[in-house]
């Protein structure tokens, strides 16, 4: 992928409305990715992800607002959806067709001489072996989901849209996945992915966008939505009960909780060391102590206030 | 796309069956009637009544048999799984962001019906013409009560059959195409272009409903059949004119369904 191409990939949601009938799916959700990043669009079930991914890639046309990449507006069979790789709304192939059947008739389609450029490395990732050549009809979940991620993959784009990308992988799978995509990044592809596995998308995504109910509740770069707690701490301690008792009773300690072995401190004003040094006098051993970031999960359910299923 | 549309729906077992099925009616007719080689079948007139002294003979009537019922039931079946297999099976979608665009989309699908529609024809022809020829042999077109025809006039006479009967059976795939873009599922819109066409054909059969009879593409389809007695050909420019209306209507049809859908909802 050239730079200048790279530079330009870019996908841009700019007030983009939908709704379908009286449902609003989509409200008013503005957010860019820019090349290098793997962006996470988050949310509960129904809050609009799959439909902002569906206009993205023109399959669905906005009420207002407008949907670009590479900074070119994208409406149904759009030119510029040569570059970019599409998952969307789970795997869908020819049922009698074999593997690599479907994966020509998807390439040729768009007027393309077979083979694609990265058919390799693609059918590499989705490791079907022998099976490539069986009806697609014989597949289990993951191996078409596997399939379908190779078919978009194998076309080298400088710019990937992938809806829960990870359904009905493996571990092996999810961690190989996980590493092409972020190589792909690296090289200054622009990645959005869609998913519920937030374990796998902290390891993974640079940047997250998190919905709710059609509208943007949150985004920005990982680190500093993770990073948003300043001044909370985990501490672990040889004395637990000792340590908490010590900790709610210095001045500038709003909260002190056990999780495990560990002791959560909120303390805004406190320096830790002022905190470790306070254990340490009352002679209580300080195994460990540092920054508690919180988890994706946590800042996830803090955004959408716990609610998992949005349309409910 | 059209190759994509093709290689789709023609390596399908069930498409492969129902062209099976065309084939068969002919070589059973053929074996049923083997015994009758250059004889006049039974008491029957017109084509059925000379469908043993020659290959033409026989393809003819194979056709005039086949084309009411079941070749349209077959074309249906065809034009209205190109209409809707991809959107059944999911991979529309993935056609729209290979990409492809509507247009390209709608134009393949109309060349693969065409295809599709002429290969049925061809393969009712063919295999009556096969049987016609092993089991009753090469000879001149016997007509019951008339003079046979010169090779060059049974040839031409056949050929334009052919070809309007092939018109004939575009405006019924038209028709199930049009069910198969607007109905949720091919399997629908099959079901729904069957019922047209039987209805269509019980209509068509009630003197007393000839007014509205008229208006049916289903009307003019035996139409061709005059090209093979002795008094002129009637109502086939007629009948040509309904089934290019039908076809076009269609088509301006599923251009307006196409364009105005929104493929994700």
């Amino acid at each position: 992928m050239s730079s200048a191409a790279a530079a330009t990939a870019t996908i841009r949601a700019d007030d983009l409305s939908k709704r379908y009938g009286r449902r609003g799916a989509v409200d008013r959700l503005t957010f860019t990715v820019h090349a290098g990043q793997v962006c996470a669009l988050l949310g509960p079930n129904g809050a609009g992800k799959t439909s902002t991914m569906r206009m993205l890639v023109g399959l669905s046309s906005p009420d207002s607002g407008s949907a670009r990449i590479a900074g070119e507006p994208v409406s149904l069979g759009a030119p510029v959806l040569h570059r970019v790789g599409v998952l969307i709304d789970g795997p869908a192939f020819v049922p009698h067709l074999s593997g690599t059947g479907n994966l020509k008739l998807l390439w040729s389609a768009a007027k393309r001489a077979w083979p694609p450029p990265g058919l390799a490395d693609a059918l590499d990732l989705a490791g079907l072996g022998p099976a490539i050549d069986r009806k697609v009809k014989s597949y289990s979940m993951g191996m078409k989901q596997r399939l379908m991620l190779a078919q978009a993959l194998m076309r080298v784009p400088d710019i990937l849209i992938l809806d829960e990308p990870a359904n009905g992988l493996d571990p092996a799978e999810v961690r190989a996945l996980r590493e092409h995509l972020a190589a792909l990044a690296e090289a200054g592809a622009t990645v959005l992915i869609s998913s519920h596995q937030l374990a796998e998308v902290q390891q993974l995504a640079t940047h997250i966008v998190v919905m709710n109910r059609g509208r943007l509740i949150g985004t920005g770069p990982l680190a500093e939505v993770l990073g948003a707690t300043t001044g909370t701490y985990r501490i672990r301690p040889d004395d637990l009960d000792r340590a908490l008792a010590i900790l709610r009773d210095m001045p500038g300690v709003a909260a002190a909780a056990a999780r495990g072995e560990d002791v959560i401190v909120t303390a805004p004003t406190v320096p830790a060391t002022a905190l470790v040094n306070a254990l340490v006098a009352a002679h209580v051993g300080v195994i460990a102590a540092a920054p508690a970031h919180q988890s994706l999960e946590d800042a996830y359910l803090a955004m959408t206030g716990g609610h998992d299923h949005a349309a409910r | 796309m059209l190759r994509v549309e093709l290689a789709t729906q023609l390596a399908r077992v069930r498409t492969l069956i129902a062209l099976a099925f065309l084939a068969a009616v002919p070589v059973l007719a053929g074996l049923l009637f083997a015994s009758d080689a250059g004889h006049r079948n039974g008491t029957q007139t017109g084509l059925y009544g000379a469908s043993p002294y020659s290959a033409l003979n026989h393809t003819m009537a194979s056709l005039e048999f086949i084309a009411p019922l079941l070749l349209p039931v077959i074309v249906a079946l065809l034009a209205a799984a190109i209409a809707s297999a991809d959107r059944d099976w999911g991979i529309l979608r993935y056609l729209y962001v290979a990409p492809v665009t509507r247009s390209r989309l709608l134009t393949a699908k109309f060349a693969a019906v065409a295809i599709a529609t002429a290969l049925a024809l061809a393969v009712v022809l063919g295999a009556g013409f096969i049987t016609g020829l092993a089991i009753f042999g090469s000879h001149p077109f016997h007509r019951i009560g008339s003079p046979n025809l010169t090779s060059t006039g049974a040839l031409t006479r056949a050929l334009a059959a052919s070809g309007y009967t092939l018109l004939c059976m575009l405006s019924v795939a038209a028709i199930a195409f049009t069910l198969g873009l607007l109905l949720p599922r091919g399997a629908e819109a099959l079901a729904a272009s069957v019922a047209f066409i039987v209805a269509a054909s019980i209509l068509n059969g009630q003197s007393a409903l000839r007014a509205v009879a008229v208006a049916l593409p289903v009307h003019y389809w035996q139409n061709w059949v005059g090209l093979f007695e002795p008094d002129a050909a009637t109502g086939l420019a007629t009948g040509s004119l309904v089934q290019v209306a039908t076809v076009a209507v269609c088509a301006a049809a599923c251009l307006v369904v196409l364009r105005r859908r929104d493929p994700a909802a």
